[in-house]
């Protein structure tokens, strides 16, 4: 049994010519000699009805200052995926084709419990294949599973699997049902070398490892979530990424011993970033393990996600996605941290920006008289963002690093910061430079002719 | 009838290791333009043929890691270059394995919190799609290793959080 699992994202089943395109696709598989299994998003992307932030939207309206249970949030956003398959599969019969909605744990699918953020632990596509067998398509709900540990209700616990999750549900399931290949179809004709609006002429990249696949996810592309990169590659299935609506052959994910050996893979680039640096040059050498422990403690308990790490003898620092910074900057910016041996014999202030808040004024009013208040400022570069260029080990070669601080430094581009790692060279940067940055790298290293 | 098969990896931080054999470039003291100075002195350190890791950017000048094999050509290069530097040998990287990590929030601040929190010096950190990379003393790597697994890394299932 030649089993091909087929995940459509949002953009694929937003409209009935999108669905009916979509669906010709699945027949076109099943003609070819395959079983199809689909895997379906929501319909359509952010702001569009049916879609996942829509429908959580609802709850939130309600009274924004009251977050919905992550339980409750669960069951909305999972309607989402129900809906579009429902109507996948009702498509599918009205071109001649019976299909079977499956929810994700009708599918047999197993989570560790956790709510918004759930990950697989197991699958038994029992079902799937007697519905195969049966002669229909499967038609599953992407981005969900349940929970049957512990104290499972009746049917278990729904429970989403966060960020990517419908590509992760189609990369498990194409394991689960050793499925010949798993497609994911976008409205890209695979992974480009750089954001095409960005680069128009962006070529698509006909292989790419399951390495770079992740580290391009990992520092901002959207094309496939790592974790179904990370499926696919345990489990060595086939993984391509192809679009809905060209005849474009796509681009398919390999292991690192069919690596087609270029130097670097493509230009990415993060979001709109938050660059913070704390100075403590004030603090005393044996305070510092508790001033960076509290910095970092706090980061981690708001669940801030840290870019561009920097610690040095004097300073620390690290850039934050702007949505994250309110959070941030609310509980930082008049932080007071009391340290002495035998009672308060210190107070440190914290402070962001070089002018102080009135809530950093308020405190130091207060702190008046309680003995030496040693301010710890963060000075602040807001709007700026992150350019990466991913490869492999090639990027350790000496001088690339120099290469692309020159590009940039010719064309007056103010680099903040720099990071790298085995796979990439990042810089920080002004965000209103980002699509030159990007156009510029993508162009002084070749990347159009990358195939 | 089908069999379950077992999925994705264990959340967090599943192992740490340690690679050693690496020296710590720092230059300072670099006159403004300071990023035509930066420029200058990667070129005479690329041109001896050296690979760098960790660059970072200072005020001043600039940070980077090169193997320890390569420490005393990276001296010649830059003091023929008349900079003001130092090259302190001896540094490890300690790497810390967390698939996803950017979906576990928080855990890259609280990997940070916990390197931090054991007290040895943390010179410099990396992170990539599955771990983290930290800098530090030779001497105090396997003392960090230890800390970190032992703060970070449930040895029963793998990975914690």
């Amino acid at each position: 049994m030649k089993i091909k699992v087929m995940k459509f994202g949002g953009t694929s089943v937003a409209t009935p010519e999108s669905r009916a395109t979509s669906v010709l696709r699945v027949i076109s598989t099943k003609e070819q000699g395959y079983m199809p299994v689909v895997v379906v998003s929501a319909i359509g992307r952010k702001g569009a009805p049916y879609a996942t932030d829509t429908l959580l939207q609802l709850l939130n309206e309600i009274d924004p200052n009251v977050a919905p249970d992550p339980r409750e949030a669960d069951l909305m956003a999972a309607c989402g995926e129900i809906m579009s398959a429902v109507i996948f599969a009702h498509t599918l019969k009205t071109f001649g084709h019976p299909a079977q909605t499956f929810r994700g744990g009708q599918a047999g699918i197993r989570t560790d419990g956790i709510y918004n953020n759930a990950r697989i632990v197991g699958i038994n596509p029992v079902s799937l294949h007697k519905s195969l067998q049966s002669g229909y398509i499967p038609v599953v709900c992407g981005f969900q599973g349940v929970f049957v540990g512990m104290d499972p209700g009746p049917g278990g616990e729904l429970t989403t699997l966060g960020r990517g999750g419908s590509d992760t549900t189609a990369s498990a399931l194409g394991a689960a049902l050793k499925a010949d290949a798993v497609e994911i179809y976008t409205d890209v004709d695979g992974v480009k070398s750089a954001d095409p609006d960005y680069v128009k002429e962006a070529p698509t990249l006909r292989k790419v490892t399951y390495d770079e696949v992740a580290e391009i996810a990992h520092l901002g592309a959207k094309v496939v979530h790592p974790r179904a990169a990370e499926i696919a590659m345990h489990f060595q299935i086939p993984l391509w990424i192809k679009n809905t609506f060209t005849d474009d052959e796509g681009t398919e994910v390999v292991g690192r011993d069919q690596f087609p050996g270029r130097r670097v893979t493509g230009v990415t680039h993060t979001g709109k970033l938050v660059y913070l640096q704390f100075d403590l040059a004030q603090v005393a050498e044996p305070d510092r393990v508790l001033i960076e422990g509290q910095i970092y403690g706090t980061l981690a308990k708001y669940g801030v996600g840290l870019f561009m790490l920097n610690l040095g003898p004097t300073s620390t620092g690290f850039a934050v996605p702007r949505d994250q910074y309110p959070v941030v900057q609310d509980v930082f910016d008049g932080l007071v941290i009391p340290q002495g041996v035998k009672g308060v014999e210190k107070v440190y202030l914290f402070q962001i920006g070089k002018e102080p808040s009135k809530e950093v004024e308020t405190q130091a009013t207060l702190l008046e008289g309680l003995g030496p208040v040693i301010r710890v400022t963060a000075s602040l570069t807001e709007a700026c963002t992150m350019v990466s260029l991913v490869g492999h080990e090639y990027l350790q070669q000496p001088g690339l690093f120099l290469r692309v601080l020159t590009v940039l430094h010719e064309k007056q581009i103010n680099v903040l910061q720099t990071a790298d790692s085995d796979f990439s060279l990042s810089v920080l940067i002004p965000e209103s430079d980002t699509r030159r940055a990007v156009s510029l790298l993508h162009d002084r290293f070749g990347l159009h002719d990358l195939n | 009838m089908a069999q379950e098969t077992g999925f994705e990896k264990t959340r967090g931080v599943s192992r740490v290791e340690v690679r050693a054999g690496f020296a710590q470039v720092h230059v300072r003291s670099l006159k403004e333009p300071i990023m035509e100075g930066r420029l200058k002195l990667l070129r005479a350190i690329s041109d001896a043929d050296i690979s760098i890791d960790f660059l970072k950017l200072t005020p001043d000048g600039f940070s980077c890691l090169i193997t320890e094999g390569q420490s005393e050509v990276a001296a010649r290069a830059l003091k023929s270059s008349h900079a003001d530097y130092a090259v302190a040998t001896g540094r490890s990287v300690v790497l810390v394995y967390a698939v996803n990590m950017r979906d576990e929030e928080g855990l890259i601040a609280e990997v940070v919190q916990e390197a931090i929190r054991s007290g040895k010096a943390i010179e410099h950190i990396s992170d990539m799609h599955d771990r983290m990379l930290l800098v530090t003393l030779s001497e105090h790597a396997d003392d960090l290793k230890d800390c970190l697994e032992k703060d970070l890394v449930d040895s029963e299932a793998g990975g914690r959080r």
